[in-house]
């Protein structure tokens, strides 16, 4: 076989899977343009109820609220998660010995636990603390996971020793060096880890859903469970609000996906 | 040493976040209830003015958890409107909550114990009603003797919220069943509506291979892995899955047998269409691969989504399980019933608001009829005028009048504390008998299966 031959096979495999890969996105916009009984009935092309869904989902749901709830709960997250995963996975590395070595396994293992396992307790201590129905009570569970962590770790380790010493020796103490040095070289883990973190965050579903039970504190996935919850469900206004709800993540994840594959892979420039 | 102190405090910060966020609260919550810890949290979440209490006691407002705005919630807006009238500080904080969604929720909040964050109010589907109020007795406030007319709601409904005798919840929605047909398919193959009307299963398949051989069309159509339809040919017949004990009753249950045999054949001859889940099943009738469905009378709602079949369906009642004594050709799907929870800051003003709107309103369910196909199981509703106008959609036929009728004569079935289990194992071995299973065996293993969750 050629060597133009391969590729064009190569081409034709990848256009497919590519095909495949984007078509229920393709088909969740196509169908947010029509109405009901058409997108059941599997029409595939665009139609002309936009705005007639949009209407009726200002008018079925508190959109703006519960996408306001959903950027907020977000962000704060986000911002939280990798101040203080940053800031663990940086001292797990450098500062490392026996003793907080043995407390990265502690907390490595803390994965294996799934969050159902710690629903009922979780529930029990944040209604005690009255934490029910509010941002706090969001974002808590989630501003230190060991995932992030060690993802941190993982790239500390690739952060020159050396430059750590002529820091020191420039005079500048150990928070000026993670501030000054270490963010600004790992803006690549940065990145990854945002992604992953608002991503999280924004889908989150199984804890907001188990303590905000106020209509103001809900959240976009908490709309859309809802909008199918009745005995009829408008396909065309489901569609328009995962959309909707879609939007932000896209734009997060390709405002840094350049940075997200190199960060994932913990590299250092 | 400086290095020592950093590294100190920067571990520290860590485990302090996993703490309060991760791994640890199992313990901390179970062992130290009002710790400084969680005091302190107390004092800033004051702070911040975020929380908020579930209910509000003794202002005059109760909260909801309902699911479907254009159905229950919006009835529930329109009894808060007519309570309102002679109780102006009245108000409700309706949360919309999906079913799902309060399972899981409810799930939460009842084994945590923590019962303080229940709403006063919550509908429950009636499958779930008993399984509910029997395992966590101290859920739902018992209505027994709270005033509320309860001999005025039909029998099998109310049989739903009840348990050792007492009421715990206040029916809502009716879901008798209904078969709707596409009268000008049937037309094509020479029939009308009242050659199905009062039939049974066999000439049900009679006349459906007549019709899929002349048009095309399959007669009806089922959710493929579900065992809905089986369940509302038991309960036609008046049989039931459980034994007198509470223990399942699967094998050697002739109904059911009967039952299983007629879906299998319903499903080999094609005069039954299946769609791979509920989406693909509504698609079935609205973008016409069958012209029949047979369901709970909510099913309408979804029927009439296809404006431009208007005029074309009309309604009669099911068909009859042949060759069994007793059976019917009225059965239910579905339903959901209001209950009141322990947690209620005023068990009286709820009591009161259900008397004087589910349970005492004949404008509630003149209004909430029109506007959201919401049928009545309050005997008394049924009188009113609004019941017997004609519906466009089904050729001008007086639909809920007709429904009303069919709700009147379902006889009672006992859907048993364990349904959801029931029903799952029963899909399953309906599945495997359409794939050529045996039905002795497959029953025989649904009833191992049903044993096996209950935990006998």
């Amino acid at each position: 076989m050629t060597k133009k031959s391969t590729k064009t096979i190569t081409y034709i495999f990848i256009t497919i899977a590519a095909l495949i890969s984007v078509f229920p996105l393709i088909w969740m916009i196509i169908a947010a343009t029509n109405r009901s009984v058409d997108v059941i009935a599997g029409k595939l092309t665009f139609g002309t109820k936009l705005l007639e869904n949009f209407q009726n989902l200002l008018q079925a749901q508190p959109v703006g609220r519960f996408f306001w709830n959903s950027c907020k709960y977000s962000v704060i997250t986000t911002v939280l998660a990798l101040a203080v995963c940053s800031l663990a996975g940086y001292a797990f590395e450098i500062f490392h010995d026996k003793a907080k070595d043995i407390l990265f396994t502690i907390i490595l293992t803390a994965m294996m636990i799934p969050f159902v396992a710690l629903m009922v307790p979780l529930f029990q201590m944040f209604s005690k603390a009255k934490l029910l129905n509010s941002t706090v009570g969001f974002i808590l569970p989630s501003i230190s996971t060991p995932f992030l962590i060690m993802m941190f770790r993982q790239s500390a380790r690739s952060f020159p020793k050396e430059i750590i010493e002529a820091a020191r020796i420039d005079g500048l103490n150990e928070l000026q060096i993670f501030t000054r040095m270490f963010i600004p070289t790992m803006k690549s883990t940065y990145a990854a880890a945002t992604t992953i973190t608002f991503m999280n965050a924004w889908n989150n579903y199984l804890w907001p859903k188990v303590i905000m039970s106020d209509n103001n504190a809900q959240t976009m996935p908490m709309m859309i469970s809802n909008i199918t919850s009745g005995y009829v469900t408008d396909y065309g206004m489901l569609m328009l609000a995962v959309f909707i709800t879609t939007i932000p993540t896209a734009i997060v994840f390709f405002a840094l996906q350049k940075s997200f594959a190199e960060g994932i892979t913990g590299a250092v420039k | 040493m400086k290095q020592k102190i950093l590294s100190v405090l920067l571990s520290a910060v860590v485990v302090a976040a996993m703490l309060a966020g991760c791994t640890s609260k199992t313990e901390k919550a179970a062992t130290e209830p009002a710790s400084e810890s969680s005091e302190t949290t107390e004092e800033a979440a004051a702070e911040s003015g975020e929380v908020s209490e579930t209910t509000e006691s003794g202002d005059g407002t109760l909260t909801v958890w309902a699911w479907d705005k254009s159905f229950n919630i919006y009835a529930m807006e329109e009894a808060e409107k007519i309570y309102q009238k002679e109780h102006p500080d009245f108000s409700l904080n309706i949360v919309e909550v999906s079913w799902d969604d309060m399972q899981t929720t409810l799930g939460t909040i009842l084994s945590s114990g923590d019962y303080s964050q229940l709403p006063d109010i919550l509908l429950m589907q009636d499958f779930a009603f008993r399984k509910y109020a029997s395992t966590y007795t101290d859920f739902f406030t018992d209505l027994t003797d709270s005033g509320i007319a309860f001999d005025e709601f039909a029998e099998g409904k109310l049989g739903m919220s009840m348990v050792d005798g007492k009421n715990y919840g206040v029916p809502f929605d009716n879901g008798a069943e209904v078969a709707v047909y596409r009268t000008d398919i049937l037309e094509q193959a020479g029939y009308t509506i009242d050659d199905l009307t009062d039939i049974d299963w066999d000439r049900f398949i009679e006349i459906g291979k007549d019709v899929l051989d002349k048009t095309g069309y399959s007669l009806v159509s089922s959710q493929a892995g579900s065992s809905d339809i089986i369940m509302q040919m038991l309960q036609s017949a008046g049989g039931s899955i459980w034994n007198g004990d509470g223990t399942p009753g699967y094998v050697e249950n002739e109904t059911l047998k009967k039952c299983m045999e007629v879906y299998k054949e319903l499903f080999d001859t094609g005069v039954m269409e299946t769609g791979n889940n509920w989406d693909e099943y509504i698609a079935t009738f609205t973008s016409g691969k069958t012209a029949g469905v047979i369901n709970g009378c909510w099913i309408l709602a979804s029927i009439e989504s296809a404006e431009e079949q208007s005029g074309l369906w009309a309604v009669t009642n099911m068909p009859s399980l042949p060759g069994v004594e007793g059976a019917t050709n009225y059965s239910n799907q579905g339903g959901s019933s209001w209950g009141i929870t322990t947690n209620c800051s005023d068990v009286e003003l709820a009591e009161d608001f259900f008397a004087s709107t589910f349970a005492g309103s004949v404008e509630l369910y003149d209004t909430i009829l029109p506007g959201a196909g919401a049928l009545a199981t309050w005997i008394p509703a049924a009188d009113s005028d609004v019941y017997s106008e004609p519906q466009e959609f089904y050729g001008g036929e007086a639909v809920f009048e007709l429904i009303t009728d069919f709700a009147s004569k379902v006889p009672e079935f006992d859907m048993g504390v364990y349904y959801t289990e029931a029903n799952t194992a029963l899909a399953t071995a309906v599945t495997n008998v359409c794939a050529g299973g045996d039905i002795d065996s497959e029953l025989q293993t649904a009833e191992d299966t049903v044993n096996f969750d209950m935990g006998n």
